[in-house]
C-alpha cells in the first residue's frame, strides 16, 4: 500500500514537473498536480515508515494490524468516505448542470481557465472533505 | 449508551492497551468506548462481556430516551 502510494504520487508530480516545464505558457496552475503527487508519495512514505517500524517488534506489527481492523477506524473512514462521495457528487451535477445551461447560453460555458479550475476544485474538495472528515470524527467519536 | 466497562477494566487491573489488546481493537477505541462517544458493534459488545465474563447487560447500559434526543 504504501509503494504503491509512493510509485502514484511521484509519477503525478512528475508528470506536473514535466507538464509545468513543457506547457508552462498555459494560462493553468499545474502546481496543483505537483502537489496532489506530493501529498501522495507522503502518504506513501507515512504508510512505509509505520511498517518498517512494525517489523522490529511482533506486537507492533500486531498493534498495526488490529489499528487497521479496528471498527472504529473503519467507521470513521467509511463516513469520510461517504461524505466526499455526496459532494464529489453534489459538485459533478453542478458542473452538469452548468454545461447544460451553457449549451442553450443561458450560462457562459466552462472553457479554458474556468474548466480547469473546476475540475481542479472537483478532486480538491472531495479529498478535503474526506481529510477533515477523518479528523473531526477521530476527536468526536 | 452508558457502560461500565472502565470500572471492569480497572477492576480487573488491566490498562487500555492491555484491553484493547484482548479485544483486537486499538487503544483510541477504548478511550472513545469509556468516555461513550462510540458506540461498540454488537460483536465488540459480545466480546468484550465475555472477556470480563458478564451478560452484555450488564455492561452496557441502553437508555431509550437517549436515542431520541440523539
Amino acid at each position: 500500500m504504501g509503494w504503491l502510494f509512493l510509485v502514484a504520487g511521484a509519477f503525478v508530480a512528475l508528470v506536473g514537473i514535466f507538464t509545468e516545464l513543457q506547457y508552462g505558457y498555459l494560462p493553468y496552475n499545474f502546481r496543483i498536480i505537483t502537489g496532489l503527487g506530493i501529498l501522495l508519495a507522503g502518504i506513501g512514505v507515512g504508510h512505509l515508515v509505520r511498517y518498517k517500524a512494525a517489523l522490529k517488534d511482533e506486537q507492533s506489527a500486531r498493534r498495526l494490524t488490529v489499528e487497521e481492523r479496528d471498527e472504529r477506524t473503519v467507521l470513521i473512514r467509511a463516513r469520510a468516505g461517504n461524505r466526499a462521495y455526496w459532494v464529489s457528487a453534489t459538485l459533478i451535477y453542478i458542473g452538469l448542470m452548468w454545461a447544460s445551461f451553457a449549451a442553450n447560453g443561458s450560462l457562459p460555458a466552462l472553457t479554458g481557465n474556468t474548466l480547469w479550475f473546476f475540475l481542479a476544485v472537483g478532486v480538491l474538495i472531495p479529498f478535503g472533505v474526506y481529510i477533515t472528515s477523518v479528523l473531526v470524527d477521530q476527536r468526536n467519536l | 449508551m452508558k457502560n461500565q466497562l472502565e470500572e471492569f477494566r480497572v477492576r480487573n487491573g488491566w490498562t487500555q492497551q492491555e484491553l484493547a489488546d484482548r479485544v483486537e481493537v486499538s487503544r483510541q477505541t477504548i478511550i472513545s468506548l469509556e468516555s461513550g462517544r462510540y458506540n461498540p458493534s454488537i460483536l465488540l459488545a459480545f466480546r468484550l462481556a465475555r472477556l470480563f465474563k458478564l451478560q452484555i447487560e450488564d455492561l452496557f447500559l441502553y437508555a431509550e430516551e437517549e436515542e431520541h434526543h440523539g
